[in-house]
């Protein structure tokens, strides 16, 4: 295993293992297996930039490193996609 | 990679880490959990919970499982942790034989 990197939304985190020269689609087409929605309607963004990831251009072209945070948007019904969401565990304690 | 070569471990604020099985049989507990026949519930369902670790914690030992078979094949790099999460995560690795 070359790399991982880290997918999430809200309260979860795919951690993917994958190769630099993988791209943005091989990455979808993974997550595919563990999120219950088809591909097309994934879009994925890097925390760090917020850069919006090209499915055609490879890990190692995006800048896309080991251990990368890369944030989850789903395709809402009106065809857009929702706000990059990636939830916080200080956002609970409170109410613990 | 699909549903069944991934476990779920599920911290004590519910956050998930979906992760890969081999990545979580780094943990003796855990692969333990997963892997003796008949008893634990985790292992049919291949989701752990762990109501005692805080999510911070259980993320880092999930970076520590990968950083661990990134380790054993080859690739040798520092594993960073923070000072002030040195205890709470040593007690966690404790906990789970890592």
């Amino acid at each position: 295993m070359a790399m991982y990197i880290r997918v999430k939304r809200n309260k979860i985190t795919y951690f993917i293992q994958c190769e630099p020269t993988e791209t943005i689609l091989n990455i979808k087409e993974k997550l595919f297996a563990l999120v219950d929605h088809p591909v097309n309607d994934y879009r994925l963004t890097l925390v760090t930039t917020n850069e919006i990831l090209n499915d055609s251009k490879t890990l190692a072209d995006q800048k896309v490193e080991n251990d990368a945070v890369v944030a989850l948007s789903l395709r809402k019904d009106d065809n857009d996609f929702e706000d990059v969401n990636i939830a916080r565990p200080d956002d609970f304690t409170s109410f613990s | 990679m699909s549903m069944e070569d991934t476990v779920k471990l599920i911290s004590a604020e519910g956050f998930e880490f979906v992760i890969d099985r081999k990545a979580a049989m780094v943990s003796n507990t855990i692969r333990n959990m997963l892997t003796s026949p008949g008893g634990f519930s985790e292992a049919q369902h291949g989701e752990v919970r762990f109501p005692e670790i805080s999510t911070p914690i259980l993320e880092k030992i999930c970076q520590y499982f990968y950083w661990s078979l990134q380790f054993a094949s080859g690739k040798e790099s520092e594993f960073h942790i923070d000072p002030e999460m040195t205890l709470e995560l040593m007690m966690a690795a404790n906990y789970l034989h890592t």
